[in-house]
C-alpha cells in the first residue's frame, strides 16, 4: 500500500523531475532544478538513456532536482549558448557534437571554441555495421576487397555523425589497399534506424550501421527471413568490449561480439594503425561558466563513480564506464578529434 | 500464473491513471499523447517494467482519446490525430448535438481501440512482415492518398487545392534534416529567418492557431456577447444517443479501425494520416458525401475508430520490429531502453509474459476511458454553456501555454500560434480553405521525404508505377479517390443548379 501511495503521489504531481535524495553537497554551488538538454530528439536512444542514468545519480550527489529534455541537437546547442552559465543548464550528447561540424553540417557548432568541455561519462560500444545474413559479404575485408575489385557497395547511414564516421573510415580503407577504388563504396543518407533497416530489406543497400542494441535480435532470425541480418563490424576498440558484461547484449555474448572488432575484423586508418572508434558521451557546457562550478560538477561525478553504483547501472544497459574529469576530457577529445579530421579531411 | 502475479491493484490504478492524465493532455489544446508519455516516462524509473507500461499505455490510449474533447466542442483539436474530428463534430455541437457527437466518439475510440489490440494480439508478427514490403515508394503513395482528400474536402475543388499544395509549401519551410537522411539545408526563408524557422513551424501551434485562435477572432469580430456557444449540449428538441445513431455505421468502423491499425503499423506515415485517410474513404463511401462536413456522425466515427485504431497498429512494429510505429510509440520505447529491455523481431517470444502484461494493459486502458469519458462526459460538455466572454479567454491562456510548452519553451512557438490565428481568420475573408490547407501542412513533409528518398534510391520516376504490386493497387485507390471527388462535386453542382432552375 505504502508503495501504491509513494506511485500515486509521484505521478498526480506530474513531475517531471527525477526525485531527489538526501547527500547534499556541503556546498551548494548549483541550487534549485538543473536542465540537462541532450543532442537528441529521441526518448528512445542511447543519448537519454545514458542522461537519465547519469541525471538520477546526480540529482541524489547534488540534492536538486534535474530533468532531461530531449530537444535534438540544433536547440540543444542553442540553450547552451544562451543559458547555462550559471550550471543550471548543462548538455550531455555524444561525439557527433563534434563529427557534424567536421562534416559541415549546418547549425552544428565547434564545440571546442563555442563551449566549455565536461568531462565523459560512458561509452555505447554497440556502434555496428551489417549486413544481409544472405549477404556474400562474410567480413569487413571482404567488403573492403570487393571494393578495391570494381565492386558497388551501398552503405545506407545517416549523414553527419557516428553513423557516417564508419563509412569514412571504411571508404579510407578502400583508399590506402586500392588507391582509387574508394569511388566504389556508396553512402544511401537516410535517417531513423528503421529506415536504414528498411533499405536493407529493399535490397537498396549491401550494408547499414546500425547499433548492437537495435539490430542483435535481427542477428538471430533465420537465414531464409528477409529481415535476417549479420555483424561485420563493430567500430569500438578491443578493449572497450572487453569491458562489457559477459553476457553481452541479448543472446550475444561478449565473445561473440568480440569476433567484430580488431584483430578480428579490421579498417585500416593507415599504414601502422587500424581504425577504432567508441562512441563516448559527454557534458558539455555554457562557455561563461564558471571554473568553481566545472571543479563542482566534476567532483560530484567523481564521487558519484567513486561509489561503484553508476557502474553497474551502465554496465547492465550495455554502457561501458568511461569517467574522465573536465581537465583530462577536453585534450583527449581534441586529440581524437584530430586523428578522424584527418581522414574526413582526406575523403573530400 | 505469472500473468495473475503482474496483475496488482497497483498495476490497474496505474493504468487508470494514466489514463485519466492522457485524457487531460488530449484534452487541452497544445499537448498530446507524446507529450503524457514524455513527461511521465522518468516516473516509470521507479516502477518495474510491467508496471511502467500499465501507466505508459494508459497515458496513450487516454492522451489519444482525449483530443476528441476540444475537437468536438470548441473546434479544436486536441491532438493532431483527430483535426478530422472536428470536421463534423463541430458542427454538430453548433447544431446542438455536442453531447451526442461526443458519445459516438467515445464508442467509436473504444471500438478501433479494441479493434487494434486484438490485431495487435493475434496478427502482430505477421503483419510487421507486411509493413516491411511498404518501402519509401509505397509510404509516399500512402501519404498521396490521404492528400487526396484534400479534393473531395474542398467547397470549391480548385481553391482547395491550391490551399493545400500552400500547406504542402508552408511545411517545408525549415531545414532538410540530416536526421531523415536530408542534407542539413535550410530552405525556403531568408537568411534573417534562420535563427526562427530553423525547424520550420511547429505542428501543434499552427493547428491551434488556424482552428481554435482563427475561431475565437471571427467571433471577436461579430462581438463577443454574454451567450454561450451553445445553450445546452443537448437540446430537448433534438434525438438523445443512442446506439441507433450506430445503425448503417458498422462498416464504416470495420474499416475505419482497420485504417488506422494499418497505418499506424507503417513507421513513418503518422498518426494524423490515419485519421484523414479513414476521413476520404468514410466520405468516398457514404451514400450522402454532402453530409460529411456539415455535421455528420459517420464522420466522427471514421476519425475517431481510427486514431484508436492508431495505438495498437502503432505497437505492432514496436513489438516485431524494435521500430516504434509513431511519435507516441517513439517515446514508450524509452520504457523499454530505460530497463535494459530491448525491443526486436524476437521480443514477443523472448519476453511472454511482458507481452501479455502490455496487451491486458491495453484492453484494460481502453475500457477505462470507455468508462471516465462516457459518464463523465455530460459535465465535460457543459463547457459549451460557459459564457463565450468567459471561455474564449480561458481557451486563448490555454493555447499560448500548450503552444509555449510544445518545444520545451520556445517562444517563436506562441508567435507561429498568433500568426496562424491571423491568417486563418483571414483566410476565411479572401476564400482559401483551412482544412486542405493544413491537411497540406501534416502530411506535406513526410511526403518530401519518400518522394525524393524514392527518387534517390531507384533514380527513376516510373519506379512510383512499377515498384511493386502494392504499389500499383495504391495507385487504383488514388484514381478511384479522385474519381470519386469529381463525380461527387460535378454532382452537387448539378444538383444545385437544378435546385436553382426551380
Amino acid at each position: 500500500m505504502k508503495r501504491l501511495l509513494l506511485c500515486l503521489g509521484l505521478i498526480v504531481s506530474v513531475s517531471v523531475v527525477t526525485p531527489v535524495a538526501d547527500g547534499v553537497a556541503a556546498e551548494k554551488l548549483i541550487t534549485g532544478n538543473m536542465r540537462v538538454v541532450i543532442g537528441s530528439k529521441s526518448t528512445g536512444g542511447d543519448t537519454y538513456q545514458n542522461s537519465a542514468i547519469v541525471a538520477q545519480a546526480l540529482a541524489e550527489e547534488l540534492g536538486i532536482d534535474v530533468k532531461v529534455d530531449a530537444v535534438g541537437a540544433t536547440a540543444a546547442f542553442k540553450t547552451m549558448e544562451r543559458s547555462g552559465q550559471d550550471g543550471n543548464t548543462i548538455m550531455i550528447f555524444h561525439d557527433q557534437a563534434y563529427l557534424a561540424y567536421l562534416y559541415g553540417i549546418k547549425g552544428s557548432a565547434d564545440i571546442f571554441k563555442e563551449l566549455k568541455i565536461g568531462p565523459t561519462i560512458a561509452i555505447n560500444p554497440g556502434n555496428a555495421y551489417l549486413v544481409p545474413k544472405k549477404s556474400p559479404y562474410q567480413t569487413i575485408d571482404a567488403i573492403i576487397d570487393a571494393c578495391g575489385k570494381g565492386t558497388k557497395v551501398r552503405v545506407a547511414i545517416q549523414p553527419g555523425g557516428v553513423s557516417e564516421i564508419g563509412y569514412t573510415a571504411m571508404k579510407n580503407a578502400v583508399k590506402l589497399k586500392y588507391p582509387g577504388s574508394e569511388e566504389n563504396l556508396v553512402a544511401i543518407n537516410t535517417g531513423s534506424q528503421a529506415d536504414k533497416n528498411q533499405l536493407l530489406f529493399d535490397g537498396q543497400a549491401d550494408v547499414i550501421n546500425g547499433s548492437v542494441q537495435a539490430n542483435e535480435q535481427y542477428t538471430r532470425l533465420p537465414e531464409d527471413d528477409q529481415k535476417a541480418m549479420r555483424f561485420v563490424w563493430l567500430t569500438a576498440r578491443k578493449g572497450t568490449i572487453e569491458q562489457a558484461n559477459p553476457e553481452g547484449m541479448g543472446q550475444t555474448t561478449r565473445d561473440d561480439l568480440m569476433k567484430f572488432v580488431e584483430p578480428n575484423a579490421v579498417v585500416p586508418y593507415d599504414a601502422s594503425s587500424n581504425f577504432v572508434f567508441d562512441k563516448e558521451f559527454i557534458f558539455l557546457y555554457n562557455k561563461n561558466m564558471s571554473p568553481e562550478l566545472v571543479a563542482y560538477l566534476d567532483n560530484a561525478l567523481t564521487k558519484i563513480y567513486a561509489k561503484g553504483e553508476i557502474q553497474k547501472i551502465q554496465k547492465k544497459s550495455f554502457f561501458i564506464p568511461d569517467f574522465l574529469p573536465s581537465t583530462e576530457s577536453g585534450p583527449y577529445l581534441m586529440k581524437k578529434m584530430e586523428r578522424i579530421e584527418k581522414i574526413i579531411s582526406g575523403m573530400k | 500464473m505469472d500473468l495473475l502475479a503482474d496483475l496488482t491493484p497497483l498495476f490497474f490504478t496505474l493504468v487508470f491513471v494514466g489514463v485519466l492524465i492522457g485524457i487531460l493532455f488530449g484534452a487541452i489544446p497544445g499537448m498530446t499523447a507524446t507529450m503524457a508519455v514524455a513527461v511521465c516516462l522518468p516516473l516509470t524509473y521507479s516502477l518495474n517494467l510491467r508496471e511502467g507500461l500499465a501507466l505508459l499505455l494508459g497515458l496513450y490510449v487516454g492522451g489519444i482519446s482525449g483530443g476528441l474533447v476540444p475537437a468536438i466542442l470548441l473546434n479544436i483539436p486536441g491532438t493532431p490525430s483527430s483535426i478530422t474530428t472536428t470536421f463534423d463534430g463541430y458542427p454538430m455541437t453548433v447544431n446542438g448535438d455536442g453531447e451526442k457527437a461526443l458519445k459516438i466518439g467515445i464508442i467509436s475510440s473504444l471500438f478501433g481501440g479494441l479493434f487494434s489490440a486484438a490485431i495487435l494480439f493475434f496478427f502482430a508478427p505477421a503483419l510487421a512482415d507486411i509493413a516491411i514490403k511498404f518501402s519509401y515508394v509505397e509510404k509516399f503513395l500512402i501519404i498521396f492518398l490521404a492528400l487526396t482528400v484534400i479534393a473531395s474536402l474542398s467547397s470549391n475543388v480548385l481553391v482547395g487545392i491550391f490551399s493545400g499544395v500552400l500547406g504542402v509549401w508552408i511545411s517545408l519551410i525549415g531545414t532538410y534534416d540530416v536526421s531523415v537522411g536530408g542534407n542539413g539545408d535550410t530552405r525556403l526563408m531568408f537568411d534573417f529567418m534562420v535563427p526562427y524557422l530553423e525547424e520550420g513551424f511547429s505542428l501543434l501551434p499552427v493547428l491551434i492557431g488556424l482552428f481554435g485562435l482563427a475561431t475565437i477572432l471571427q467571433e471577436a469580430e461579430k462581438g463577443v456577447k454574454d451567450e454561450p456557444l451553445c445553450a445546452d449540449v443537448s437540446l430537448s428538441n433534438r434525438a438523445k444517443f443512442s446506439m441507433r445513431d450506430f445503425k448503417g455505421q458498422i462498416i464504416n468502423l470495420f474499416r475505419s479501425s482497420s485504417i488506422g491499425t494499418f497505418v499506424g503499423m507503417l513507421p513513418g506515415v503518422g498518426g494524423s494520416a490515419a485519421s484523414v485517410l479513414s476521413y476520404t474513404q468514410a466520405k468516398n463511401f457514404s451514400k450522402d458525401p454532402s453530409k460529411l462536413g456539415t455535421g455528420a456522425p459517420e464522420g466522427v466515427i471514421a476519425s475517431e475508430a481510427s486514431n484508436n485504431g492508431l495505438t495498437g497498429g502503432a505497437l505492432i512494429p514496436l513489438l516485431s520490429l524494435g521500430i516504434p510505429g509513431d511519435s507516441t510509440t517513439a517515446v514508450l520505447i524509452g520504457a523499454f531502453t530505460l530497463q535494459g529491455i530491448q525491443v526486436g523481431p524476437l521480443f514477443i517470444g523472448e519476453n511472454m509474459e511482458t507481452w501479455h502484461t502490455m496487451m491486458v494493459a491495453l484492453v484494460v486502458a481502453n475500457l477505462v476511458m470507455f468508462f471516465v469519458m462516457f459518464f463523465a462526459i455530460k459535465y465535460i460538455a457543459k463547457v459549451i454553456t460557459v459564457p463565450k466572454y468567459i471561455l474564449y479567454p480561458i481557451i486563448v491562456m490555454m493555447c499560448v501555454v500548450g503552444a509555449y510548452a510544445i518545444n520545451y519553451g520556445i517562444m517563436f512557438d506562441v508567435w507561429t500560434l498568433l500568426l496562424f490565428g491571423v491568417f486563418g481568420y483571414l483566410s476565411g475573408k479572401i476564400g482559401i480553405e483551412v482544412a486542405p490547407l493544413i491537411i497540406g501542412f501534416i502530411l506535406g513533409n513526410s511526403a518530401e521525404v519518400y518522394f525524393v528518398k524514392s527518387l534517390e534510391s531507384f533514380g527513376t520516376l516510373t519506379i512510383f508505377f512499377t515498384k511493386s504490386p502494392i504499389a500499383m493497387f495504391l495507385w487504383v485507390l488514388i484514381a478511384v479517390s479522385i474519381t470519386y471527388s469529381i463525380y461527387t462535386t460535378v454532382k452537387s453542382i448539378r444538383t444545385k443548379r437544378a435546385n436553382a432552375g426551380h
